[in-house]
């Protein structure tokens, strides 16, 4: 490997701006560090070439672990955004620099120069000055110096971010052949999706500090694992389906599912569908793909080889589309479609037209969390519940709704009765003084994931990660994953064994914190910190979460045996947000 | 006049039109600021000649032959010697930390080092004789190790010193900052070490304004009369610096050579002001 990650993390000011990522990449390979700004990808760039110091993890260069050597010494090439050429200096100077420094000799410099200004480009302009050169011809200078020292490594931090469109397209390429022809690993550093794709061997999409996920361009657009990866990568219509036995049904139809894995049980999910995967037709008959509802058009958008269109789904149809968010950040409803001048020829559309809607293919998100649903004995109180602060941002960040329902029999301790119907997607009570009744009642009558939720709660800067019985376990990961994927806070397993432990000598109990660690790791992206207890369950929980502010649990249950009496500390009037993962032991 | 009164709202308010009242207007004005600078300005500074030059040029050449008179100088040019490199090195470096690093007391950092700015140079030079003087904090100490600060050369070189102090750094903060840490980062990446990033990179970045602020700190330097007044103690042919020893002379009614040193002080303003002209034509040129 060339350039190996593990678990770095930057913080400033206790944000953690770059949050446990690790990423292995190859020997010549091209890597795209993709996302939108703030998302840590630059900080990345910049640990990796010394110049940022790391507060947790281990950077390693062919082998060698340079987590504490300086920039100096970590033989790096970096290129920055506005290329950072010694001004003073002519062209011949600035590539040189860097064999200056080392003392090679002249006659060995000037070789060198010469194939660097070949390589990119720019023979004769040796003498110039920096201010004598166009943009795209400074930043192909400051190709040449970064690569004069043979550096194992190439960083590009947003190298193209200040030319315009004609010149990034060649200098993209001449970036390209110079990689191709010295084989050189290299990192580049863009918000530009369209730039990732043109380039990357493999992309790694990151926000909020995380590397959500890596694979190669398509891969990413075809099957990405998160909804921000879907919606940044290209646009998407997120929609709210249910895995059932035959297939994904959206809306009325059922679509088959094209992926391996059969659905053990019935529930809901959030389904992507691209715009170009999209179908308009004058009617239903005519669909060539799967029907998904009637629609209005309600924005026709000519941009050359593609037409871009919005269509307003039937509200009988019952909408199963996420809200996203439009150019002005105001959250619109209204399914987007993209055609091609061939499909516009078939069938011309205007605004204000009805059509029938049909969809190509459906890929479903593995993400366990679909939709909230705020729940209350009246309505009145769901309907103040769904307008908490921290839920609402986090259904905001995960792009997905907050419906509300009621249960009259809620707040009636010791209650009997059924649930008035069943529960899909994430429930949502308020934390007060009966709670731990409440949400035993709810997960008994088939709620598996219980968002307990305190009125003003913070958003959380630590995730504490705990699961009783095994039956859990991979549910909580997943659930926990996906949380972590859009919060930016540090997740933290707390593994707790009963009696008084012996110094943390315990094997057995480090055994399973490792495992814990390296499944989460591996089977859901989650990168997290362990922490041991002794003790009590319940009351260990509730003791850790008192000690800091700003603090979250995921908790996964299996058996509800004494669950409110268990929990009554950790639940009732907690001042701590609580999700409750429950799955029945098999 | 009511002419012009009534014409001149009109005519102002379209700019660029030639008009025969637009051109009085703009050679109205042109006098005038023409006329307030001769009286202001340029009568001074011919007074300073002609005064200088009034018994002759014979006169104006004893003046400097006066052992006082050339101590005066030699004490003056010797201060700058030494206090322009300090204040440079100083300026440099204070310059540095603020616009690269990030540390607690930065801001305080900041309001002290224009602290001198906003202080009366005569006050500047009470402090130190409060410190080094003979009731002062040290005094006793400094006397009893047979040290003298204050009415000595030291005392002058500290309190010009404190005073210009502010000029090489004033000018290179907002430079540094301006120009931003890329080009050291990009230097280091290379494999370039601390001080050959400094010498190589950050001086040549920064070198006019280097130039700039030391002109500067060189004028204030030569200049100085209140703060150094104090602490000088004004001893003949020892501690008067050339702004001293100007006054003394002046006071005994020796105009003419009070005058012909004034004009020596004052060709080398005119100089100082030249090789800044210079520097902003030829270094900000390419910023």
């Amino acid at each position: 490997m060339s350039i190996t990650l593990d678990q770095v993390t930057k913080h400033y000011g206790g944000v953690p701006v770059v949050n446990d990522v690790s990423l292995d990449i190859g020997d010549g390979e091209f890597f795209v560090l993709l996302g939108p700004s703030g998302s840590g990808k630059s900080t990345l760039l910049r640990a990796i070439a010394g110049l940022t110091g790391v507060d947790h993890g281990r950077i390693a260069l062919h082998g060698r672990d340079v987590t504490h050597v300086g920039a100096r010494k970590r033989g790096v090439g970096l290129v920055f955004q506005n290329y950072a050429l010694f001004r003073h200096m002519t062209v011949a100077d600035n590539i040189e620099f860097a064999l200056r420094v080392r003392h090679v000799r002249g006659k060995v410099r000037r070789q060198r120069r010469q194939e660097l200004l070949r390589l990119v480009a720019l023979e004769g302009m040796d003498q110039r000055l920096p201010a004598q050169l166009s943009g795209g011809q400074q930043q192909r200078v400051a190709v040449a110096r970064a690569l004069a020292h043979k550096p194992e490594v190439l960083l590009l931090d947003e190298p193209f971010g200040a030319l315009d469109a004609k010149i990034r397209e060649e200098l993209r390429r001449t970036i390209r052949e110079v990689q191709r022809e010295l084989g050189i690993t290299t990192v580049l550093v863009t918000h530009d999706q369209d730039e990732a794709f043109a380039m990357a061997d493999r992309i790694g999409i990151m926000n909020l500090g995380r590397l959500l996920e890596v694979g190669a361009p398509h891969d990413l657009y075809s099957r990405p694992a998160t909804r921000f990866v879907a919606t940044f990568l290209g646009a998407a219509n997120l929609l709210l389906a249910r895995r059932t036995t035959d297939g994904i049904q959206v809306a009325g139809t059922t679509i088959a599912a094209g992926d391996r894995t059969p659905a053990v049980y019935e529930h809901e999910v959030v389904a992507v569908v691209r715009p170009e995967e999209v179908e308009i037709a004058p009617a239903r008959a005519a669909l060539a793909s799967n029907y998904l509802a009637g629609g209005v058009v309600d924005e026709v958008v000519f941009t050359g080889a593609l037409e871009k269109l919005r269509v307003r789904l039937d509200e009988a149809a019952q909408t199963p589309l996420l809200a996203h968010s439009g150019a002005d950040g105001e959250s619109v409803e209204l399914l987007q479609v993209t055609r091609t001048q061939h499909e516009q020829r078939g069938f011309s559309v205007a605004p204000g037209q009805s059509v029938a809607v049909g969809v190509r293919r459906v890929h479903v998100l593995p993400t366990p969390l679909s939709s909230f649903t705020a729940c209350a004995a009246t309505p009145q109180l769901a309907q103040e519940l769904s307008r908490e602060p921290l839920l609402m941002e986090l259904a905001a960040r995960m792009k997905t709704r907050i419906g509300t329902r009621c249960e009259p029999k809620l707040g009636v301790a010791d209650a009997e009765g059924e649930a008035s119907a069943d529960f899909v997607g994430t429930t949502v009570i308020a934390s007060q003084t009966d709670c731990a009744h409440r949400a035993e009642w709810l997960l008994r009558r088939g709620a598996r994931d219980l968002l307990v939720l305190p009125a003003g709660a913070a958003a959380p800067q630590r995730v504490l990660i705990h699961w009783m019985g095994e039956a859990a376990r991979s549910a909580t990961l997943a659930v926990s994953a996906s949380v972590l994927r859009h919060v930016p806070a540090e997740a933290v397993y707390v593994g707790i064994f009963p009696g008084q432990g012996n110094g943390g000598r315990d094997a057995p109990g480090i055994r399973e914190l490792l495992d814990a660690r390296s499944e989460a790791q591996a089977a859901h992206g989650l990168e997290m910190r362990t922490e041991l207890r002794f003790g009590e369950v319940a009351e260990e929980l509730a003791r850790r979460l008192a000690e800091a502010p700003a603090q979250m649990l995921i908790v996964g249950v299996t058996d509800l045996a004494r669950f409110a009496e268990r929990f009554r500390n950790l639940l009732d009037g907690g001042q701590w947000p609580v999700l409750i993962v429950h799955r029945d032991a098999p | 006049m009511s002419a012009v009164s009534k014409l001149l709202p009109t005519d102002a308010a379209r700019p660029g039109q030639h008009t025969w009242l637009h051109s009085i207007v703009r050679w109205f004005f042109i006098a005038v600021s023409l006329t307030f600078l001769a009286a202001v300005l340029l009568a001074p500074l011919a007074t300073v000649f002609a005064m200088a030059f009034a018994k002759g040029v014979e006169a104006y050449a004893r003046a400097f032959a006066d052992p006082d008179t050339a101590a005066a100088i030699r004490l003056t040019l010797i201060t700058a010697a030494v206090v322009v490199p300090v204040n440079t090195v100083f300026g440099l470096a204070a310059s540095w930390a603020i616009a690269k690093f990030e540390f607690r007391g930065k801001s305080v950092l900041v309001t002290l080092i224009d602290l001198p700015l906003a202080i009366s140079p005569v006050i500047s030079g009470m402090l130190f004789v409060l410190l080094f003087g003979l009731h002062g904090w040290f005094g006793v100490w400094l006397q009893e190790h047979d040290l003298s600060i204050i009415f000595a050369l030291p005392g002058i070189m500290l309190a010009t010193m404190f005073v210009t102090f502010p000029y090489v750094a004033r000018e290179l903060i907002p430079l540094m900052q301006q120009v931003g840490n890329d080009e050291e980062e990009a230097a280091i990446t290379l494999g370039a070490g601390g001080w050959l990033t400094f010498f190589r990179v950050t001086l040549p970045k920064v070198r006019w304004g280097l130039v700039y602020g030391m002109v500067l700190c060189n004028a204030r330097a030569m200049g100085e009369f209140g703060a150094v007044s104090v602490v000088s103690g004004h001893i003949r042919g020892l501690t008067n610096t050339m702004p001293l020893h100007i006054e003394i002379l002046y006071n005994e009614y020796n105009f003419v050579a009070a005058f012909a040193v004034a004009s020596l002080l004052t060709l080398l303003a005119v100089l100082t002001l030249g090789v800044k002209t210079l520097v902003e034509r030829t270094g900000y040129r390419g910023h």
